[in-house]
């Protein structure tokens, strides 16, 4: 930490404490603050003209917002978010599909086991990667393991991920090994593949249990969606791969199946989000609806490709790479979806007005009003 | 005669006895050695500190209203100037607690709900599960910060550092109990007054279900949007049993989309 004064004489960091007279240990003293002003003083962190509406009067009284400054704050996560969501979910439905070809026949269908356990190993691991990159303070990750708190998708997550880390790991090494070693990579194979379903679809319990508006409206739809975009996931890395006649059939059936279900469960959160107008914006305008848009149509594709009969490898591999894409917009369009409604103080109020707040899940409104007037009449 | 002073403590906040004044934005800065957030001009009326954040723990809201108070009459037209200081709510249900996953968020033996600074590993959920925007990881710091209803303070039974500094009690620290009392003895009277728009927001888990109350609870007399609260917050957790019921649903659909896929191609 910089020493008296500072270079812009602001003493104690920031705090205007001589520490020559004062001492530094407050609760918050420890809050470190920059070396250098990112912005000048007395610059406004946002533009005050464009976003701030001039004083018009009375406005309608479904319309009053504080000087339309958002309610919630906006999510601190940064793309390792997204990223892991599809890292992750890979890992997780290539693990299912790797345990139930393992069981069925582990002999034949010996090459897909193996693509199968490397996308899950490098696919948690990378997850877990990102995770940890983006934490405000990375060097902390292990504290996610401090408590298990069940009320926490992020801790139940958490703890999920850390099962099946070593167990695709166990998998990947020691699946094709007898003795011990074997049996040590047979149960990762199980493991893996048991957490793996949970692993693809708790991302989205974690972003449904949030108060951003679009997240919270489409907790029900949101799960199938992240789970179907898994399998699609997963299947369109397999097809970029070299697969034998009856292992192209699987992952052409499996990510069929995938594509087709993202594509039912894409119109689900549309539906759920659409139920209340101001939050169903932030899927469909902006960056984030374009890229939910792009979503749809690169998985579509994709589908219709895997429909086209025959075993062309030009066909598999365009396949693969349309939905790989499509999978990743996905995520990534909800993601910044929700970010933006975050920031919409509308979609926020409008929500809980409808009656899709408090009300909800405990069936009475807040009051906000004398006489006990509720939110909700 | 009062009941036996239980062991939650909180705030009440009278917005019709704010003068705008900020020395509790002061106060909770200077006890805290909160760092500035830079000193700039917003042009929001005189709200220039804009909102609650990671270094901003007391944030007083300017609203300037076309709309005269109830029983007021003014010489310049109609108009009215409401004024809250806004902190956080010390939810009973918080969803920064319920969504922390290392345990860095704990509720105190004052049932505050405090972040343990050495514990934080700044994931940020804590931010998301916020209904009310309070909690923000300071991108510096890499680390969530929020008001601890000022819990250094409280164990040597000391009133938090906004309540003391606020010289016409709009802010008022004490047992929960007697604040709820003393809060709705002060609408009656302001209702007596012409003030008929006098409500209270989050007092209790009846009031404010989707919260279980507000452990920092407020008189206010416009919908809580003008304030920029939410009208019917919910914690997050309250609604997890549908997703989570999803989840096993497509664990059950995927294991078998599995299964269909390998068994129903056999061997060329």
């Amino acid at each position: 930490m910089g020493g008296a004064g500072g270079e812009d004489g602001r003493y104690g960091e920031g705090r205007y404490i001589d520490p020559r007279v004062g001492v530094l240990a407050g609760e918050a003293s420890e809050q470190r603050v920059p070396e250098r002003r990112q912005k000048v003083e007395g610059a406004v962190p946002y533009d005050v003209w464009r976003e701030v509406p001039p004083p018009e009067g009375r406005r309608a009284e479904e319309d009053v917002t504080y000087y339309d400054r958002p309610v919630l704050k906006e999510p601190t996560w940064i793309w390792a978010v997204p990223a892991y969501f599809y890292a992750g979910g890979t890992a997780g439905a290539a693990a299912v599909l790797e345990l139930v070809a393992a069981l069925a026949d582990a002999e034949d269908l010996d090459g897909l086991i193996t693509r199968c356990r490397w996308i899950s190993a490098v696919g948690d691991a990378a997850g877990t990667a990102l995770l940890i990159e983006d934490l405000g303070r990375p060097e902390r990750f292990a504290n996610m393991l401090r408590v298990f708190r069940p009320s926490s998708p992020m801790s139940v997550g958490s703890w999920v991920l850390a099962i099946s880390v070593p167990a695709a790991g166990a998998s990947v090494l020691f699946g094709k090994r007898h003795g011990p070693l074997g049996f040590l990579g047979n149960a990762g194979t199980v493991v893996s593949g048991l957490t793996g379903l949970p692993l693809t679809g708790y991302t989205a319990v974690l972003l449904s249990n949030t108060a951003v508006p679009l997240w919270q409206a489409t907790r029900r739809s949101l799960p199938l969606l992240f789970m179907s975009s898994a399998v699609t996931s997963a299947a369109s890395l397999l097809d970029l791969t070299d697969l034998t006649d009856r292992e192209q059939r699987i992952v052409r059936r499996y990510g069929l199946a995938g594509k087709l279900a993202d594509l039912a469960a894409a119109m689900a959160v549309e539906r759920e989000a659409d139920e209340v107008e101001e939050v169903g914006t932030a899927l469909h305008e902006g960056a984030a609806g374009t890229l939910w848009r792009a979503a749809k149509v690169l998985i579509a594709a994709s589908a219709a490709l895997s429909l086209v009969p025959g075993t062309s490898n030009a066909r598999r591999r365009l396949s693969g790479a349309l939905g790989t894409l499509g999978a990743i917009s996905m995520r990534f369009a909800v993601f910044h979806a929700g970010k933006r409604s975050s920031v919409d103080p509308r979609a926020t109020f409008r929500q809980q007005r409808a009656g899709r707040g408090g009300a909800e899940a405990t069936g009475t409104a807040a009051v906000t009003g004398p006489d006990g007037r509720r939110a909700v009449s | 005669v009062s009941a036996a002073p239980s062991n939650e403590r909180g705030f009440f906040t009278d917005t019709t006895v704010c003068i705008g004044c900020k020395a509790c934005e002061v106060a909770c800065k200077e006890w805290n050695q909160l760092p500035d957030d830079g000193m700039f001009f917003t042009g929001m009326s005189y709200d220039n500190t804009v909102d609650l954040g990671a270094s901003t723990w007391r944030h007083v809201a300017f609203i300037e209203r076309p709309v005269p108070l109830g029983g007021q009459t003014t010489g310049l037209g109609d108009f009215s100037w409401l004024l809250m200081s806004d902190v956080c709510k010390h939810c009973k249900s918080a969803g920064c607690l319920e969504n922390c996953p290392t345990g860095a968020i704990v509720r105190t033996e004052v049932d505050t709900v405090y972040v343990q600074p050495d514990v934080c590993n700044g994931c940020g959920y804590c931010v998301s599960g916020c209904p009310f925007g309070v909690i923000d990881r300071r991108a510096d710091d890499g680390r969530a910060w929020k008001c601890t209803l000022c819990y250094d303070r409280q164990k040597d039974g000391m009133t938090p550092a906004c309540a003391k500094a606020c010289p016409t009690e709009s802010i008022v620290f004490g047992d929960i109990d007697e604040l709820r009392t003393r809060a709705e003895a002060r609408v009656q009277q302001l209702h007596e007054r012409g003030v008929t728009e006098a409500y209270l927001y989050g007092s209790d888990p009846e009031n404010q279900p989707g919260t279980g109350g507000l452990n920092a609870f407020f008189l206010l007399v416009d919908r809580p949007e003008a304030y920029n609260l939410p009208p019917d917050p919910v914690a997050p957790s309250k609604k997890a049993a549908e997703a989570w019921s999803r989840v096993a649903v497509g664990a059950v659909a995927m294991l078998a989309t599995a299964v269909g896929a390998v068994l129903s191609a056999r061997k060329a």
